[in-house]
C-alpha cells in the first residue's frame, strides 16, 4: 500500500459518507476516493454495515392521535385558557409529574415545622397551668366553708366564679375586689404623679482634682449620696470620673446647675418615667393580699375542722404572706426611686500631652519589641488552637459527609477530561 | 413547535405525524414488547404537550424529542432493573418485520459496548447528526465520531466473521499509511 496515497483518515471517510465533513475536506476526500482502491473498499464496507442495519425495521406509519394524547392536548388547552395567573403556570409545569412527591415532602415538612413550634408552647402552657392550678385548688378547698362575703383577690374570685359556673354552685360575690379597688384609689399619692427622674451629664474640666472635691461638696449640700463612683486614668494622661449620684428628686435641678459649673458641658439629657399606674396597681395587690391574709388568719383561728383542712389553710397563708413581703419590698424600692433622682455624671480631664524630651533608649525599644513579638506569637497560637477546637469537629463532620460526593464528582470530571 | 406553543393544533398534528414512527422505532428497538414502546411514545408526546409552556428553541425539535425519549427510556430501564429479580436479564426486543434479519443484527449489536451501540443506533436508525448525538449523550463531537467509527468497524466484524481479519488488516493499513503520510509531511 502506498502511504503517500492516503491523506484522508478512515474516520474522515466515514464522516464524508455521513455528510458530516467540512466542505474543503469533503472535496479532498472525494478526489482521493476516485483514485484509492483501498479507501473505496473501506467505504463499501461502511455502506454495507449501514445497509445491513436497515434490515431491522421497527417504525410504524399510522398517524392517528391516540386518546391519551388527545386528553393531554385538551387539558393543556384548558390550563392555558383557565383563570390561573400566567406566572403560576410555569411553576405547575416545572413540577410536572413530580408534584405528588413535592406535595408529600412539603406536607411532611409543614407537619414537622408545626410540631416543632407547637410542642414547646404546649409544654410551656401545661407547666404554667399546673403551677397556677395549685393555689386555685387550695382556695377551692377552703371556699365552700368560708363566709360568702369573704374578700379575696381578683384572680381567686375569677377562678371560683368559673368553677361555680361549671359546678352549678351558687355564684360567689364579686363585690369584694371592687371595694378593694376603691380603697386602693384612696391610697393614691397626694402629691401628684410618681415619676422616676434620671439625668445624664458629661463634663470636661481642666482642674480634675478640684472638680472631684467640689462634687462631694455639692452632694453634701443637697443631701445626696454617691451610688457608684469610678475614677480611671494615670496622672500622665487624661483621667475620667464616672459617678452615679442619688439626690432628692426636688433637689435634682439645683444639683445639676451646680455640677455644670465644674467644667465645660459636653452633653446633657434628662428623662422621667411615670410609674403612677404601676404603683397604684402594686398598692391594690398589696391591699388585696393583706385582706386575704386577714381572712385566712380568722379562718385559721375559728376553724375546728379536719387537720388536713387546717394544714391547707396554713399553706395558703404562708404563700400569701410571702407575696405580701415581696410586694412590700417592691413598693419600697419604687418609692425610693421616685423620691431620689439618679444623676449619672461623667467628668473627663481636659488633658494636654507634654512634649517628651527624652525618647526611650534603643535597648528599651528592642526589649519592648521582643516582648510584643512574643505576645503576638503566643496570641496567634492560642487563637489557632481555639479556632481548631471550636470548628474542628464541624469541619471533620462535613469532611466525612462530603468526601464521597466530592470524590465521585472529581472522578467524573477527570473522566470527562480524559475522554 | 413554536406554532404549537402558540396554541396551533394542526402544528401538533404535523409534529405527531412526522415523529410518531421514528419515536416508536426508537423505543421498539431498545425495549421488549411493542405495547410498552407504544406507551412510551405516547408519554413522550404527552411530556411535550405538558412542557410546551416552557419550551425554548435552543436546539432542533428532533433533538428535543429524542432527549425526552432518552430520559423516558432511562427511567424505564431503571424500573425494569428494579422489578426484575437479581441475575435475570431482560429479554431481547423482537420485531415482526424480517425476524431473521432482526435477530442477526440484534445479536451483532448486543456484542457492542453500550455507549458505542447507542451512538451507532442513533446515527443509523434515528439519523441524528454527530452534533445532535453529542448533545444527547453529553459527549464531545470528536468522541462521538471516533466511537461511531469503532462501533461500525466492530459491527462489520460481527456481521461478516469470515472477512473480519481481512477488513481489519485493510483498515489498519489505511490508518498506518495516514500516520506515515502526516509524519513525512511534518518532516518536510
Amino acid at each position: 500500500m502506498n502511504k503517500i496515497s492516503h491523506p484522508i483518515e478512515p474516520e474522515e471517510l466515514m464522516a464524508y459518507l455521513d455528510g458530516e465533513l467540512a466542505a474543503n475536506r469533503a472535496s479532498a476526500t472525494a478526489a482521493h476516493l476516485g483514485e484509492c482502491v483501498e479507501c473505496q473498499g473501506l467505504v463499501t464496507s461502511l455502506r454495507s454495515v449501514s445497509q445491513n442495519l436497515k434490515a431491522w425495521k421497527a417504525e410504524r406509519t399510522e398517524s392517528t392521535i391516540p386518546p391519551a394524547i388527545a386528553t393531554a392536548l385538551a387539558e393543556n388547552e384548558l390550563v392555558s385558557r383557565s383563570v390561573i395567573p400566567a406566572r403560576q403556570r410555569p411553576r405547575r409545569a416545572f413540577l410536572g409529574q413530580r408534584w405528588p412527591v413535592v406535595a408529600w415532602v412539603g406536607g411532611v415538612a409543614a407537619i414537622l415545622l408545626l410540631a416543632a413550634v407547637s410542642v414547646p408552647n404546649l409544654l410551656r402552657s401545661r407547666i404554667t397551668n399546673s403551677v397556677l392550678s395549685k393555689p386555685t385548688a387550695d382556695v377551692l378547698v377552703v371556699a365552700p366553708e368560708a363566709p360568702s362575703a369573704m374578700p379575696m383577690n381578683g384572680r381567686q374570685v375569677d377562678r371560683i366564679e368559673q368553677f361555680a359556673k361549671l359546678q352549678a354552685a351558687p355564684p360567689v360575690s364579686s363585690s369584694a375586689p371592687q371595694s378593694d379597688r376603691t380603697t386602693v384609689g384612696n391610697n393614691l399619692p397626694a402629691n401628684g404623679p410618681m415619676i422616676i427622674r434620671t439625668a445624664q451629664l458629661s463634663l470636661i474640666t481642666k482642674e480634675f482634682d478640684k472638680a472631684r472635691a467640689n462634687l462631694e461638696g455639692i452632694l453634701k449640700r443637697h443631701r445626696g449620696y454617691v451610688g457608684e463612683l469610678k475614677a480611671g486614668g494615670s496622672t500622665g494622661s487624661g483621667r475620667t470620673l464616672t459617678a452615679t449620684l442619688r439626690v432628692p428628686a426636688d433637689q435634682l435641678d439645683a444639683t445639676l446647675t451646680e455640677v455644670k459649673t465644674l467644667g465645660r458641658v459636653e452633653s446633657e439629657s434628662q428623662s422621667g418615667q411615670d410609674v403612677t399606674s404601676q404603683y397604684v396597681d402594686l398598692q391594690a395587690r398589696l391591699s388585696n393580699a393583706r385582706n386575704t391574709e386577714q381572712q385566712l388568719t380568722d379562718l385559721l383561728r375559728n376553724r375546728t375542722g379536719k387537720l388536713s383542712d387546717v394544714l391547707e389553710v396554713e399553706q395558703e397563708l404562708d404563700r400569701v404572706r410571702g407575696e405580701i413581703e415581696q410586694m412590700e419590698a417592691e413598693r419600697k424600692n419604687m418609692s425610693n426611686q421616685v423620691s431620689y433622682a439618679t444623676l449619672n455624671a461623667t467628668i473627663a480631664e481636659d488633658y494636654k500631652a507634654q512634649l517628651q524630651v527624652v525618647p526611650p533608649s534603643t535597648s528599651t525599644r528592642l526589649g519592648n519589641a521582643a516582648v510584643e513579638g512574643y505576645r503576638t506569637m503566643a496570641d496567634g497560637i492560642v487563637s489557632l488552637a481555639l479556632f481548631l477546637l471550636s470548628t474542628g469537629p464541624s469541619l471533620l463532620l462535613w469532611g466525612v459527609v462530603l468526601f464521597l460526593p466530592a470524590r465521585l464528582v472529581w472522578k467524573k470530571v477527570r473522566r470527562s477530561f480524559a475522554s | 413547535m413554536l406554532e404549537f406553543q402558540g396554541g396551533s393544533h394542526p402544528a401538533f398534528e404535523q409534529l405527531f405525524a412526522r415523529y410518531r414512527g421514528p419515536l416508536y422505532g426508537f423505543f421498539r428497538r431498545r425495549l421488549q414488547g411493542d405495547q410498552r414502546a407504544e406507551d412510551l411514545t405516547q408519554e413522550t408526546f404527552v411530556a411535550v404537550i405538558r412542557a410546551s409552556a416552557r419550551y425554548e428553541p435552543r436546539a432542533l425539535v428532533r433533538t428535543y424529542l429524542y432527549s425526552i425519549a432518552m430520559n423516558l427510556l432511562a427511567a424505564e430501564r431503571r424500573k425494569q432493573f428494579r422489578d426484575s429479580p437479581p441475575g435475570e436479564l431482560a429479554p431481547e426486543p423482537i420485531t415482526n418485520d424480517a425476524p431473521d434479519a432482526a435477530l442477526w443484527i440484534r445479536q451483532a449489536l448486543e456484542r457492542l459496548d453500550d455507549s458505542e451501540r447507542e451512538i451507532l443506533m442513533l446515527r443509523e436508525y434515528e439519523q441524528l447528526s454527530y452534533a445532535e448525538i453529542a448533545e444527547l449523550m453529553k459527549l464531545p463531537v470528536n468522541t462521538v465520531r471516533s466511537r461511531l467509527f469503532r462501533s461500525r468497524m466492530a459491527l462489520k466484524g460481527h456481521l461478516e466473521p469470515e472477512q473480519r481479519s481481512a477488513e481489519a488488516t485493510a483498515t489498519r493499513g489505511v490508518a498506518e499509511s495516514v500516520k506515515l503520510t502526516r509524519a513525512e509531511g511534518e518532516a518536510i
